[in-house]
């Protein structure tokens, strides 16, 4: 019962691929350049609709909105990498500790796990932000420290599944060490799962960025955010509401590039 | 029993260490209370009143922060919940906290209320039927739909709402609200869309995870078995792998109320609902910690205790749990 | 009648039943043996209309009474099928707990059967069911009823699905592999019990089994299968005593059993002391055996304890012990038996040997480097992530990291690494390839390779053949003999399967709820056990 032989690419990888693609071309070209400048302001430009010229039109300052459209997707992908990175490595080290060996650590650190879980990611962000202050790094750190307990989870959860793993016992009894065990033996084996996280967890961070800057608590003006534009849209729905519409479709955009992206990569192995 | 006690233990435990963490976060965090509350140039007698009203002073020394705990919790618990830095309710008193919650918590409820109610209403009919049909295409398009769904973020979602139903086809006043207190069912209609709003990515989200939850089961050997007794494939469907294939959506969607608590909080932002989360992210931008303190145990309490509901109800519905 | 007329059934253009034919008369039962992946189980499923619905009838057909159930180039007739399932055609199958629906009461899932084929009330239906239940043996039937299948034994699952299939009395009764999951005194009484049933009801059972020794047993004839195709099929007698095919010959050869000569690698290591005189293989001897032929363990009564409960550090710990006071050697060049029902605490003191134990008391003297382990199931116990090659050096890594004297370079690793592939009967192209590449012999044979390439003594084998086909079984416990001789080794040797342990240990030690109850020669033991708890288990494989 072989799998189909044209299992390597499917459709949900390739548009996935597509859309990823191009979200993270347009994010990296938008810090070298942009069509227009996003801080010049025009006032005869005001609430422009789409066209040639202005492909996404003009907001209330008659600023190009295709422009800050790319500086913002630039702001909110390195942001959401960042906190996948900084989560994703912190979740592995304590979750392969804790799950591992167990005991007193593992007990504390579940608490806190499950505390921070009982409590919605967004706020908990919120919180550390007015203790921290607002800014990127801050954002970062934020989301970094709230996404951390989902990793510890999973990766806990699969070092206890494999510690008693034949091939585990066989290691220990063969008399490798500890650190080998964990990062050598077992660490390659947990990867498709923790995969799987780091993709929600990226979608998740890219979600909880933009709803912080649509709640003004996220990246501060000048760092152009698209959360940050959906606000200031909002107030002139009535009158232009493509401003609205492109910074939201991109968020949509984005996450939905990368869902599909790695729904591909799930159906292929 | 002793688990329910067990359970009820490390609930109490989890909220303790959430206050404790709440409240001590907000102490280390550098500036003057007092003298932002007074002005510059109050007199000291009105300084020290102040202070003692905040709870940092008594009889003019100062206080611990262990020991402020102590006094916080204490209040907590017979309901006195403090009061507000900034806001006062006449020149010489500050603002207690109660009051300005008060009527603000039913609105934030009754939003993740609805929109649960949206949720299991929706999702789990879907999440059948998506699993049961056979036609290739319909499948595919459910796949696409879910997926876009899930990937809209609620305030987004909120903005469409309010363009397409409020500016468009007028169903709503943008930006209204009608007290509870004044007419439940005008009420309960502003929070109609709000709701959907929050609900919509969380209903993609879950049909799509009962309906793998069923495509798995009905690979189980106990589906065979069915089969083997003549057992139709709906009969298979309702009789046998639905209530199986529910076991983890209950979880899921008992893991999922800390989101919808979340969404709710977004989205009063979006429709200008004078719910605890404009209450709260204004509190945390003007530093109004008494305040945010409060919601945050608020918040983690209902959270936690709804997670132990679910897990209670887990118990009855999953018989290998409950004999255990 | 149920007759199987040419069938071939393919998955993906791939056939994997080739023109099989076969036919069931009442009263008679029909025995499927063949390895796995030989066709037998989709043959079954097939007949009973249950293959996955991507399977494709290529030619054939299906006949029930001269009804056409199934035909090539037809689609399932879901609803014909429907009225013969259960009704007139039920099945057994291997794994009684999946098989049960774990969230609804047993007796529901038994009714179910009525409900769907008889226009029974409630009361009736209720009474039929625990009538049904008395009769396949069950006590208690009320409590069984309203039991959920987590609550009931293994033997009593299995004793339900049996209920399930024999409760409207069906003219066939497939039973897929029906003990396999169970104990071996359970296995027995389950055997018996179909065999009651099809004296009783006559009517015809198709028993699809991978163990030909239960095939012998029950079925009036076998029909051997091999890749998809029946390669021999006639009166059990006769396949028995004069195969026709090769296959046949081979299949049967393979099989350990305790008519056979045992071939042992101690006589051919100790010719001058053993072995010479069979006949006289008595406590004297052992005596005498002591003194020439070194030991390479020696146990002292060691007791092994267990901690009650989960991994919380606050919850009160228990000690509750496993293994209470064994003592034993085990001598150079020696395979020493040790069986005993699950939960004996076989395990735990194979661990304890292993030193992964630390909980224990008594004395263990160990006359060779660290012992290592071969598991029982080939598909866990090699990491996926490596290659052979990295599997096959990480012992050597290792012991290099723990003794400086004993590190390697990577060449002379490496070398190992390919010495001992060749050792365990495998080419240099098996070297860089991962263990999802390999069969389930071809992973054990490298498992036997990374516990012996650091050149322990004392090899533990939990089980090491039973998860294996019955050819590759003889292959894997033919290569450890070879290599057992080669490298003087010992090994302390656990399995469940008597003939098993028959053919490959010199000595065997019987454990029961953690004591060892009685430990002799193989010979002496088979031909006269002194413990009555030896003799049940000794007749009841």
């Amino acid at each position: 019962m072989k799998k189909k032989s044209n299992g390597k690419w499917n459709q949900y990888l390739i548009a996935g691929l597509i859309m990823t693609g191009l979200a993270v071309l347009l994010g990296i070209i938008g810090f070298f350049w942009t069509p227009y400048s996003t801080t010049a302001m025009s006032a005869t430009e005001k609430f422009m609709a789409p066209s040639w010229k202005h492909w996404f039109g003009t907001d209330n300052f008659g600023r190009d909105i295709f422009s800050r459209v790319m500086k913002g997707m630039g702001t909110t992908i390195v942001i959401a990498a960042f906190v996948v990175l900084f989560s994703g490595i912190i979740g592995i080290l304590l979750g392969a500790v804790t799950g591992y060996f167990g005991g007193i650590l593992d007990e504390i650190v579940m608490r806190i796990t499950d505390a921070v879980n009982g409590f919605p990611s967004i706020l908990l962000a919120l919180v550390m932000i007015s203790l921290l202050g607002k800014g990127r790094q801050n954002v970062i750190l934020a989301l970094g420290i709230v996404f951390v307990p989902s990793y510890v989870r999973i990766v806990r959860g699969e070092f206890i599944r494999l510690r008693d793993a034949d091939y585990i016992s066989r290691a220990r009894l063969m008399g490798v060490g500890k650190l080998r065990i964990l990062f050598v033996h077992i660490l390659p084996n947990i990867f498709s799962v923790f995969w799987v996280s780091v993709m929600i967890g990226f979608n998740n961070a890219i979600l909880a960025e933009s709803g912080m800057s649509y709640l003004g608590i996220g990246v501060q003006p000048p760092d152009a955010s698209l959360g940050k534009m959906l606000s200031d849209a909002q107030s002139y729905l009535q009158t232009a509401p493509w401003y609205a519409l492109a910074p939201g479709l991109t968020i949509v955009w984005i996450v939905l590039g990368f869902s599909l992206f790695s729904e591909g990569i799930r159906r292929r192995t | 029993m002793r688990y329910l006690g067990k359970k009820l233990f490390t609930l109490i435990i989890t909220l303790f260490l959430v206050s404790v963490a709440a409240f001590l976060a907000f102490q280390i965090v550098p500036g003057d209370v007092v003298g932002s509350i007074v002005g510059e140039d109050a007199s000291p007698e009105r300084e020290q009143q102040v202070a003692e009203e905040l709870g940092f002073m008594e009889n003019g020394k100062k206080l611990s922060p262990a020991v402020r705990y102590t006094r916080w919790m204490k209040g907590v618990l017979q309901g006195d919940f403090g009061v507000s830095y900034r806001y006062s309710k006449s020149m010489n008193e500050q603002m207690p906290v109660k009051e300005l919650i008060g009527d603000k918590l039913p609105v934030t409820l009754w939003l993740a209320v609805i929109s649960m109610v949206f949720i299991i209403l929706v999702s789990i009919p879907l999440g059948v039927v998506w699993a049961r049909c056979n036609n290739k295409y319909l499948d595919a398009v459910l796949g696409v739909i879910t997926q876009t769904a899930m990937a809209v973020p609620s305030f987004f979602l909120g903005i469409i709402l309010t363009f397409v139903f409020g500016i468009l086809l007028k169903a709503f006043v943008p930006g209204g609200y009608v007290s509870y207190k004044e007419n439940f069912g005008g009420f309960i209609g502003y929070l109609v869309f709000p709701a959907l709003a929050v609900a919509i990515p969380k209903i993609a989200m879950t049909a799509r995870f009962l309906r793998n939850s069923m495509l798995t089961e009905m690979k189980s050997d106990y589906v065979r078995t069915a089969y083997s007794k003549g057992c139709s494939k709906r009969r298979v469907m309702y009789g046998h792998v639905l209530r199986n294939a529910m076991m983890p959506v209950v979880t899921f969607l008992g893991m999922i109320i800390a989101e919808i608590v979340a969404g709710s909080i977004v989205i009063e932002q979006v429709f200008g609902l004078p719910g605890v989360g404009r209450l709260l992210i204004s509190s945390i931008n003007t530093r109004d910690f008494p305040v945010v303190e409060i919601l945050i145990l608020y918040i983690t309490f209902v959270v936690i205790f709804v997670y132990f509901l679910v897990d209670i109800l887990y118990r009855i519905i999953d018989p290998r749990i409950s004999e255990k | 009648m149920i007759k199987i007329e040419n069938l071939s059934v393919a998955f993906e253009g791939t056939e994997v039943v080739k023109n099989v034919t076969l036919e069931l008369k009442d009263g008679e039962i029909l025995g499927v043996v063949g390895e796995s992946g030989s066709g037998k189980s989709v043959t079954a499923l097939t007949m009973m209309g249950l293959v996955s619905e991507t399977a494709q009838i290529t030619s054939g057909r299906i006949l029930f009474d001269d009804v056409v159930l199934r035909e090539a180039g037809k689609p399932l007739d879901k609803a014909l099928y429907r009225k013969y399932q259960g009704a007139e055609m039920s099945m057994v199958f291997q794994e009684p707990m999946t098989s049960l629906n774990p969230t609804l009461r047993v007796g529901k899932q038994v009714e179910e059967m009525l409900r769907l084929h008889t226009d029974l009330t409630g009361e009736e239906i209720r009474t039929r069911v625990l009538e049904t239940f008395e009769a396949v043996g069950l006590k208690k039937v009320k409590e069984v009823y309203a039991s959920y299948p987590h609550q009931l034994s293994g033997g009593m699952r299995q004793r339900v699905m049996i209920a399930m299939a024999v409760i409207l009395h069906p003219d066939l009764i497939v039973a897929d592999e029906p003990t396999t999951a169970l104990d071996v005194t359970i296995q027995n009484q389950i055997m018996e019990l179909l065999r009651e049933i099809n004296e009783k009801e006559q009517n015809a059972m198709l028993f699809i089994t991978h163990d030909l020794n239960l095939a012998r047993r029950i079925c009036h004839r076998v029909a051997v299968m091999k890749d998809g195709c029946v390669v021999e099929q006639g009166r059990t007698a006769d396949i028995f005593e004069h195969p026709k095919e090769e296959y046949t010959r081979k299949l049967i050869e393979a099989v350990p059993s305790r008519l056979k000569k045992r071939v042992s690698v101690m006589e051919r290591l100790y010719p001058e002391r053993y072995g010479e005189k069979p006949g006289e293989k008595n406590e004297e001897n052992s005596e005498e055996r002591e003194k020439g032929i070194p030991k390479i363990a020696a146990v002292r009564d060691l007791s092994v304890y267990y901690r009650d409960g989960n991994r919380n550090p606050f919850s009160k710990k228990k000690q509750h012990c496993v293994v209470e006071g064994a003592s034993f050697d085990i001598y150079k060049g020696e395979s020493l038996g040790l069986v005993g029902e699950s939960g004996c605490g076989k395990t735990s003191l194979s661990k304890a040997i292993l030193g992964m134990n630390p909980l224990i008391s008594g004395e263990i003297k160990l006359e060779t480097i660290r012992p290592q382990m071969i598991f029982q199931d080939p598909y866990s116990s090699l990491n996926p992530t490596k290659t052979i090659g990295w599997l096959l050096e990480e012992p050597l890594r290792a012991v290099g990291k723990l003794d400086e004297s004993l590190a390697m370079t990577a060449e002379d690793r490496r070398a190992a690494a390919y010495d001992m592939l060749h050792k365990v009967g495998l080419e240099d192209k098996y070297f860089g390839r991962k263990p999802s590449q390999l069969s389930g012999g071809q992973r054990q044979r490298i498992s036997i390779g990374q516990a012996l390439i650091t050149g322990p003594g004392l090899i533990v084998a939990d089980e090491p053949v039973s998860a294996l086909d019955v050819t590759i079984q003889a292959q894997i416990m033919e290569l450890m003999q070879k290599l057992q001789e080669e490298m003087q080794l010992s090994y302390l040797f656990i399995s469940h399967d008597i003939n098993v342990v028959y053919k490959m240990c010199d000595r065997i030690m019987v454990m029961k709820e953690g004591k060892i109850v009685e430990i002799g020669g193989t010979e002496e033991i088979f031909s006269n056990p002194r413990q009555e708890y030896t003799k049940t288990l000794l007749k009841n494989s």
